[in-house]
């Protein structure tokens, strides 16, 4: 036990500081592919809930292909064609050989995207259960589409949408790991680096286990706590 | 890039189909399995042993809550810390990717599996259950004749989204070496470059195998749903 | 000529039923003859449907005794803990003895009608397959619903529903019937037809203990009715008597407020 402390520890020849500097990583990837995901499922959303059918098909296609395709494969078209594009760049400037894309950029961008496809279903639906009643209301006291959207749709929908934005958090979450394969230093990459230098791959994994297991466990009561405060005033029917 | 090279296209098409059979086996090995582990796991949850309860929640709640590359890491290189674990009669198979693979997607997708079979079980009509057990049915044929029958029915919509997940996540096999459509699909990038044109096929392949077992699934859901849908008279009318 | 002991049908001595600090039944005792048919009334909240329910056991009473035909049911009654059955094959053996008809019917979904009625007395009480599906048919028959055997309770009217419920619970050849408010949940049209049945059935000179909110039903074909308030029996007594010289002034206002 003194031994697991000594090589996890933040002295010197300790891994913890890298550890805890990978979990940063990791969390400030998985929120910047988390909010991408927001916008793109915000637009989806309201495409799929338009007049017009050819954005509801666009929409529909969008969150269907993403959600069907393995996360591994959009991460590698996100990271190898941005890789590609780079590269056509570069040599128009001149440069030689094969220039990466910025890791963290192509990762929280593969994480939006496929996030995005997943809170799009989570915002359809809760504007879908939203009371007909009410809205009717607003419109019979001559609320006009854009005020009924800010003060009755907008906060209603906020109430349905956090147990299911809570689920694709602990999903970016997990695929955040996936990221390690394209090289980023996040938690996963890191229990890699030190399980390879120590030749101690169960202890860095275990750790990183932990780590993933803490941070889901916080997140999870931060969500509970957003969903009470939403649900205050309404009467559970149970 | 150029997506209207229909003899590349093509021809990586069919070279990711290669990987079709490794996809299934790994789908299909850890779905059965893990389905049994996941009975075994919804009973614990159902109980009312608080000890189970809680074993199985600690079980759900680890695998749930961990990414599953983290799992299978721990089972494809991590084991390998434990001299005697190489030594052991398990060894064998613990080396190879394709068991820790299977092993890693069963573990997990037994997790997700129990809390659906679980839901299932709750979603059951309490009326009906109380109507059997007023009929002096004991608990193993209420199980077997009340329940077991609407539960499956009624977990399947959300049974059918895990299958989707499990076909998804045999992709993760690609990172320990792997060749199953993934695996294929990176190396094929890595030699071509053309990384839009490869994922459009590989895409298409397990959008395919999605669409195949929502297909299979729903037919099954229809016909355990007899009881459910108007009768039609034998004249053609409806009731 | 011997006077013999009639063995009650089911005999209720001083029981009490808490769901945590609230008592429902306070210290209730009834005795059932067979061949009566008990009508038991009160408000809601007054505990009739808590006491039909220990009849059977689906709600265990923390104090006091139930008795099917003289023999009663094993309790773990003790102080702090939630009471229970101790000898399960002697609950289940009780129970197909005395069937019950619930106010939502209950009929088990994925099976048909035939099925539902066959369902427990081949796989309760081990009878022949072919010898129950004929008397099931003609239990059908009886209640006026043979054409629908082989369709699914979903398919029924509530009151088809309910039929079929009681001709399930004929088909376990009950020595006692439960009814909990099997009216309750019906649309004023449909009542008719299930009381019909039920009326034929104590006609019949079946045991019947039935709690309802039907007053013409209490009146006319009980031989005994009960009255609850708040978990006590205030009134116990035949119809002519309870109805004519009620004792409790708030039967008096249930009656006034049930009136049909």
């Amino acid at each position: 036990m003194g031994a697991y402390f000594d090589l996890m520890g933040f002295a010197d020849g300790g891994w913890g500081i890298d550890m805890l500097r990978a979990t940063a990583i990791t969390l400030a990837v998985a929120l910047c592919g988390f909010g991408l995901g927001s916008l793109f499922g915000m637009a989806s959303a309201a495409a799929s809930l338009s007049p017009i059918p050819s954005l509801r098909y666009l929409a529909d296609g969008y969150t269907t292909v993403l959600r069907g395709v393995p996360d591994l494969l959009v991460i590698y078209l996100f990271y190898f064609g941005g890789s590609a594009v780079i590269t056509q760049l570069g040599h128009l400037f001149g440069a030689e050989g094969f220039v990466s894309a910025p890791v963290f950029l192509t990762g929280a961008m593969a994480i939006g995207v496929v996030s995005g496809a997943y809170q799009a279903e989570v915002f359809r639906g809760a504007v879908l259960a939203l009371s007909r009643g009410e809205i009717e209301a607003a419109k019979a006291y001559g609320m006009g589409s854009f005020l009924r959207f800010r003060r009755i749709i907008l906060p209603q929908a906020a109430r349905f949408a956090i147990p299911g934005l809570g689920n694709v958090w602990q999903l970016v979450l997990k695929e955040s790991a996936l990221i390690s394969v394209v090289g980023l230093v996040e938690l996963m990459r890191q229990a890699q680096i030190g399980a390879g230098s120590t030749r101690k791959p169960f202890t860095f994994f275990l750790t990183a286990g932990v780590l993933y297991l803490l941070i889901s466990l916080v997140s999870g009561a931060a969500f509970r706590a957003a969903e009470a405060r939403a649900m205050r005033g309404i009467r559970r029917v149970s | 890039m150029n997506l209207f090279d229909i003899p590349f296209l093509a021809e990586s098409f069919l070279a990711l189909c290669r990987g079709i059979p490794l996809t299934l086996q790994l789908t299909v090995l850890s779905v059965s399995s893990g389905a049994l582990l996941a009975i075994l796991l919804a009973s614990f949850r159902l109980s009312g042993n608080q000890v189970l309860d809680g074993i199985a929640r600690g079980y759900i709640f680890v695998f749930r809550g961990t990414p599953l590359l983290v799992q299978l890491y721990i089972i494809y290189y991590g084991l390998s810390q434990f001299p005697e674990l190489r030594k052991s009669f398990a060894w064998p198979f613990l080396r190879e990717p394709y068991w820790c693979a299977s092993l890693a997607l069963c573990l997990n997708t037994a997790a997700y599996s129990a809390e659906i079979i679980r839901g299932g079980v709750l979603a059951v009509p309490l009326g009906q259950i109380e109507a059997a057990r007023a009929y002096g049915m004991g608990r193993l044929t209420l199980l077997r004749r009340i329940i077991a029958p609407q539960a499956l029915r009624l977990m399947l919509p959300a049974y059918s989204n895990e299958l989707i997940l499990v076909v998804k996540s045999t992709a993760l096999a690609s990172t320990i070496t792997m060749m199953e459509v993934t695996g294929i699909a990176a190396k094929l990038i890595s030699a071509s470059y053309r990384p839009v044109e490869i994922f459009v096929c590989a895409g298409a392949i397990y959008l395919l195998l999605n669409f195949f077992i929502t297909r299979v699934i729903r037919l099954v859901e229809h016909r355990l749903s007899r009881d459910q849908r108007p009768l039609v008279v034998a004249t053609g009318e409806q009731a | 000529m011997t006077d013999h002991i009639r063995i009650p049908a089911v005999e209720i001595a001083r029981l009490e039923k808490c769901y945590g600090t609230l008592k429902v039944l306070h210290d209730i005792s009834l005795k059932a003859q067979p061949g009566e048919v008990i009508s038991i009334l009160g408000a809601s909240g007054s505990g009739k449907s808590t006491l039909l329910r220990c009849v059977n056991m689906l709600e265990v009473p923390n104090a006091g005794t139930v008795s099917i035909f003289g023999e009663a049911y094993r309790l773990d009654q003790r102080p702090d803990q939630p009471a229970r059955v101790i000898d399960r094959r002697q609950l289940q053996r009780l129970r197909s003895q005395a069937t019950m008809v619930f106010q939502s019917f209950n009929l088990w979904s994925h099976l048909t009608i035939l099925e539902n009625l066959i369902e427990a007395p081949v796989h309760v009480q081990g009878r022949e397959r072919k010898a129950c599906i004929a008397e099931a048919e003609a239990l059908l028959e009886r209640v006026g619903i043979a054409d629908k055997r082989h369709a699914y309770p979903a398919h029924l009217s509530g009151g088809q529903q309910q039929r079929a419920a009681i001709a399930r619970a004929l088909a376990m050849h009950p020595k006692i019937m439960l009814f909990d408010e099997p009216t309750s949940a019906l649309d004023p049209e449909l009542v008719a037809e299930v009381l019909k049945v039920m009326r034929d059935l104590a006609a019949e000179g079946r045991t019947m203990l039935v709690v309802t909110h039907e007053m013409g039903f209490a009146r006319d074909v009980s031989s005994r009715v009960v009255f609850l308030h708040k978990g006590y029996i205030e009134e116990d007594g035949t119809p002519a008597d309870v109805f004519t010289h009620p004792r409790s002034e708030r039967f008096r206002q249930f009656i006034s407020t049930h009136a049909h």
